[in-house]
């Protein structure tokens, strides 16, 4: 057995083997430890020794000798230390190792939402997700998040500390209680998928395999909750956006906005696989805020062309996707929507209801947008201040020089510049 | 050993190369996209090396805040640099073996493209991190 193939298995069957070793002993805290090292061991025993018979029980039996050894040094610390030990040694009885993994899906589930937590920063339960679900090590999640080890391993280590501290018990929470916790498990994943997009001067070639991970956990989360429409519609999300990412990024790193890709790059396969998932969750209901967006991108992947996209569609779906959240960002959206569909002044009149919205109107999108939807107008005069304004307060360096191009064309005596289509980028 | 490396540009500098002229023209899009292609490349090989522990490009110097603290109360100052001032810019933190590994890696940026009145006279620091060992103590 190779390498890649061990880690890949051994990435599946981290969270089956926490969840096994947690149900076992409690201790979220050091099972965690102890699965790592037996992640660990397994990583460099296999691929010489060959695969055990039973990986899955191999790995539990191996972290929760690991354990028994964590537990007892912990409770020796506690008695030098003349604290009454709390650790009992006991096993909590089931399951055992060579029982077969049939509340797998469950255990992963418990553990997703253990790791993001409420009471955890949002910092924390990326990282804790990536290592307790995602069966990364810490030097990895490090490298994904672009950080030093150092500071992943505190975050992991204060959260684990933090659940410990709150005493959740590794269980299902309360079914009233499990669709805000459901929630925050999305978001997190999310999270984790965007900043597999966020990247700083030079590094934008080098997190796609962020976005992977957090689709491989949305897949995860799907197969323990497969009737969920917003678990359903975040992984067909996820895989409607990644599809683009070959064509999103020029050779030297700049992104290039939807409009001018080349969508022959675009990946058919996640496509096709994003359009049936959002397809099957949307008649099943209750709408959601992933559902809407899922379906956007759906829309949006499926033009073969620019012109030939579904903008009265998608303006519609916005149009819901503001009612459910009203948030300034999808305003935005909806009014470039809105300009495709009936205009650019009916796309301004939005735009500029936005003006009074303080958390929006100083930001480089509200100025950027209002450009583009000016510059449709045929206003040039008051565009080019637009995106003046725009490029001011932009912080990235690429949205900087984006928008310096704009500006320039717009400089340019009419007629001696190719007109592009600038549209921003609502995937 | 750790060590970072950092480069520096000044406000004015900056908007050339995003592309909007000051005392010198805007870089032109060939310059920004060698640049962009130099830096991938170059990540690219520090992460395939083992040896780039993390990597971040600074934002526009106008956009700084200064904080001063004065009689032991914080004044926010905006913008506090003149336009050719050179500040930090971004830096790398990259482990090797030794300071003359840092440094190779570091000479390597003198192949980086941009307008040839900048790259003559360009320049990056390589520091050690202060990092404490701690001594065998039986």
């Amino acid at each position: 057995m190779i390498a890649a193939e061990t880690e890949d298995l051994l990435r599946r069957l981290a969270p089956q083997v926490l969840g096994a070793v947690v149900r076992r002993y409690g201790n979220f805290d050091l099972a965690e430890d102890a699965t790592q090292e037996a992640l660990l061991a397994a990583s460099m025993q296999w691929p010489q020794d060959g695969l055990p018979g039973n990986p899955r029980a191999w790995l539990i039996t191996v972290a929760s000798r690991r354990l028994t050894d964590l537990l007892r040094s912990e409770q020796a610390r506690r008695q030098r230390e003349d604290t009454v030990a709390r650790w009992a040694l006991t096993e909590r009885g089931a399951p055992r190792p060579d029982a077969p993994p049939a509340g797998d899906d469950g255990d992963t589930l418990v553990l997703l939402l253990l790791c993001c937590h409420p009471s955890l920063s949002p910092a924390s339960q990326i990282a804790l997700t990536l290592r307790a679900v995602g069966g990364l090590s810490t030097a990895e999640i490090a490298r994904a998040l672009l950080g030093s080890e150092q500071t992943v391993t505190r975050r992991i280590t204060r959260a684990k500390q933090a659940i410990k501290d709150s005493g959740v018990p590794f269980a299902l929470p309360a079914p009233a209680e499990l669709e805000g916790r459901l929630n925050a498990v999305l978001r997190v994943l999310y999270l984790i998928f965007n900043e597999g997009y966020a990247s700083t001067a030079g590094t934008a070639l080098i997190r796609v395999g962020l976005a992977q991970e957090a689709i491989r956990l949305a897949r995860t989360l799907y197969a323990a909750r497969p009737d969920d429409s917003e678990v359903a519609a975040l992984l067909a999300l996820m895989l409607l956006i990644h599809a683009r990412h070959r064509a999103r990024t020029a050779p030297d790193g700049s992104l290039i906005p939807m409009a001018e890709q080349d969508r022959s790059l675009w990946d058919r396969d996640g496509i096709d696989e994003g359009i049936a998932l959002v397809t099957a969750a949307l008649p099943r209901g209750p709408i959601g805020p992933y559902q809407l967006q899922a379906a956007i991108a759906a829309v949006h992947d499926e033009a073969e062309n620019p012109e030939a996209t579904d903008w009265r569609q998608i303006a519609a779906l916005y149009d819901v996707l503001l009612r459910l959240d009203d948030n300034p960002v999808v305003a935005l959206n909806h009014a470039v929507a809105v300009s495709m569909v009936a205009g650019p002044r009916a796309g301004l009149e939005l735009v500029q209801r936005l003006g009074a919205d303080a958390r929006i109107n100083a930001d480089r999108r509200f100025h950027a947008v209002r450009g583009q939807l000016l510059e449709m107008a045929g206003d040039r005069t008051t565009a080019l201040e637009a995106y003046r304004a725009a490029a001011r307060v932009a912080t990235n360096l690429q949205q900087q020089h984006y928008l310096n191009q704009q500006i320039t064309r717009l400089q340019a005596p009419p007629g001696t510049a190719p007109h592009g289509q600038d549209l921003p980028d609502p995937g | 050993m750790k060590y970072m490396i950092l480069t520096f540009a000044s406000q004015q500098q900056y908007q050339e190369m995003v592309g909007q002229p000051s005392e010198q023209p805007a870089w032109t899009q060939e310059d920004w996209a060698a640049l962009g292609a130099f830096m991938q490349a170059f990540n690219r090989e520090l992460l395939d090396s083992g040896e780039l522990v993390e990597t971040r490009g600074l934002s526009a110097p106008v956009h700084t805040r200064r904080v001063q603290f004065k009689e032991g109360v914080p004044v926010v100052t905006d913008g506090p640099y003149a336009e050719a001032e050179e500040v930090l810019a971004g830096y790398w933190v990259v482990e090797c073996d030794s300071f003359d590994r840092a440094t190779e890696i570091t000479a390597r940026l003198a192949s980086c493209p941009g307008p040839e009145r900048l790259r003559v006279r360009a320049y990056a620091d390589v520091r050690p991190i202060d990092e404490h060992q701690p001594d065998f103590e039986g």
